[in-house]
């Protein structure tokens, strides 16, 4: 991978908690029936910070990244999204606003190549009703979507089926899919799922290259990946925020031990 | 490597061009007007392609803008005197166009089968519409009128003969294949083979895909309704048949057997389908009933060649 390690890529901050934040939920509840997957959650991201979310299987986190990109419209409660409510938005007006998703589920178009994976997410903000040009021919696309498969490693697979990449390059695809689309603030929901050390380690340095200009939100269950990459932690349990701090206060939090780390 | 294999194809889309242009010169009379059917019906199935092998719509309602499209032809010939092909082409794409906005407007709110079984029941409620107001369709019996002039307004104007109503069916049948292809491959075009593979994904990267289908329909009504202003241009009538959704299924049937996903595959399958039809009907009389052996065949097609006729030269014919 042509990322550069750099030593310290941790914003700081809380050094700067007089800037409004990125995003902000108020109350924001979800219930599936009778059963709260997400309670009253009210939760702040400042600019440019690296938000590592954690919590058991059933916490709601996905939940929660649901709520923020459009999938699932909330029971109850707001979310604001860089002054602007986004609450219950459709997914598609959510990306408009400048947040990208990557999935848990690898979710990218199997049959195209690499580069169009890449290229159709680069044109969503430009010329995508254009019925009348090849879709190759607009520089400031094709600059963006080089640009996408440079950070994520994947220029030289650029031609190939996206099928068949092997798992974590296809994960760092989903990465390059939402970057393309140029987001203010990036969700990653577990991007290091299923895969081995190496690739978790490339895929740690990539987060750690691309969250220099950009706020993200991630959730994973490597404490080890969470530790070393997040400014903040928010602990989510049975869908209501349990603890919130930086990773050492919360690896002696007393509360957190016990429901969660112990295990 | 790009660049070659572009050359390829304009050499094999000029030689087609060159074949079909000359046609009508050496066949004979019968089979002219056989081919000239064939790229009509082409140009329906072309037009239905847009949706399901580019956007993963299965429609199976192309027969009511195919029809609409032949009698807004047939109300231009009517009404207006002398008739006029001009005004023609333009009745029968504005009612193909509004038929098209309504049918996809309700439509692409639901997905696969539901989608088809809507602009099923859409196809169905013109075709009841059309067969029962006698008084302006003409009911059960249709509408028969004269066939317009070959004019270019104001310079030139001369009756068709059989082998200038193939090259204006050519004509026309290319173009329309030009621009679709065209469209196919625009950053529009892009989006829709996206929703086709992944719609929730597309979705997600900022495009609304609702809006989407809806121009997908309506650009692929457009088409079929051009396909019956030809068809009424040529057969001089407007039958309620032709809004009837056996229409609509040999439309899917021409998709199937050519290769959906590649515009051209559904010309070739309708071709290959008619040719059979017209050589069983040939080989055992006209009351054959031609339709059990061709079940067999299209069953056979499914099973060994799923990807159709052409489906194997998918990708290059859309670089």
């Amino acid at each position: 991978m042509s990322v550069q390690a750099s030593t310290d890529t941790r914003s700081p901050a809380a050094s700067r908690g007089a800037a409004a934040p990125i995003l902000k939920t108020e109350l924001l509840t979800v219930r599936f029936g009778g059963l709260a997957a997400l309670s009253q959650v009210n939760f702040e991201v400042a600019r440019d910070e690296v938000r590592a979310i954690i919590g058991p299987n059933g916490a709601g986190k996905s939940t929660f990244f649901n709520c923020l990109t459009g999938v699932l419209r909330p029971t109850g409660g707001r979310i604001v999204f860089n002054g602007d409510d986004i609450t219950g938005l459709p997914s598609n007006a959510i990306s408009q606003k400048g947040i990208a998703r990557s999935y848990q589920i690898t979710n990218i178009l199997p049959n195209a190549t690499v580069l169009e994976n890449v290229r159709i997410a680069a044109q969503s903000r430009r010329h995508a009703w254009n019925m009348t040009a090849h879709h190759s021919a607009f520089t400031d696309i094709n600059e963006k979507t080089e640009s996408a498969l440079e950070s994520v490693g994947l220029r030289s697979k650029a031609h190939e089926l996206a099928a068949n990449l092997s798992h974590g390059e296809q994960r760092n695809l989903e990465i390059g899919i939402a970057l393309a689309t140029e987001p203010l603030l990036l969700c990653l929901d577990e991007p290091t799922a299923g895969m081995s050390t190496a690739e978790t380690h490339d895929t740690m340095q990539l987060v750690k290259s691309i969250a220099k200009d950009l706020t993200i939100l991630i959730v994973e269950h490597d404490m080890q990946v969470v530790m070393e990459l997040a400014d903040r932690i928010t602990v989510l349990h049975y869908g209501e925020i349990l603890a919130e701090g930086t990773p050492d206060e919360i690896q002696r939090n007393p509360k957190v031990l016990e429901v969660y780390l112990k295990t | 490597m790009i660049k070659h294999s572009n050359k390829t194809y304009w050499i094999g889309f000029c030689v087609v061009l060159a074949l079909l242009i000359v046609a009508p010169l050496v066949l004979p009379e019968f089979w002219r007007r056989f081919l000239t059917e064939i790229l009509i019906w082409g140009l329906l199935a072309m037009s239905s392609d847009i949706l399901i092998g580019y956007t993963g719509m299965i429609s199976f309602g192309h027969s009511a803008f195919f029809g609409l499209g032949m009698y807004g032809a047939a109300a231009a010939l009517l009404l207006v005197s002398p008739p006029n092909m001009w005004i023609a082409i333009g009745f029968g794409l504005v009612a193909a166009a509004i038929v098209s906005l309504f049918v996809a407007y309700f439509s692409t709110r639901l997905r696969d089968i539901y989608f088809a079984i809507t602009t099923l029941i859409f196809s169905q409620i013109f075709y009841v519409i059309i067969f029962t107001w006698t008084e302006v369709t003409g009911g059960e019996n249709g509408l028969a009128f004269s066939r317009p002039q070959l004019s270019i307004p104001g310079i030139y104007s001369t009756p068709f003969t059989t082998e200038t109503l193939h090259w204006f069916v050519l004509a026309v049948v290319t173009a329309s294949y030009l621009i679709l292809r065209r469209v196919t491959q625009s950053p529009f075009g892009m989006v829709l083979q996206s929703i086709r593979e992944n719609e929730p994904r597309t979705r997600a990267i900022g495009y609304p895909v609702e809006r989407y289908k809806i121009v997908a329909v309506m650009l692929s009504g457009l088409f079929a309704g051009l396909a019956g202003v030809l068809y009424a241009i040529q057969n001089k009538f407007a039958a309620p048949d032709f809004v009837y959704f056996l229409i609509s299924g040999e439309t899917v049937i021409f998709n199937v057997m050519g290769g959906i996903g590649t515009l051209v595959g559904p010309i070739v399958g309708a071709g290959f389908f008619l040719m059979l039809r017209e050589l069983l009907s040939r080989m055992f009389g006209d009351q054959f009933p031609y339709l059990i052996p061709l079940g067999f065949i299209f069953i056979a097609m499914i099973i060994f060649l799923p990807q159709g006729l052409l489906g194997f030269a998918r990708r290059w014919l859309n670089r």
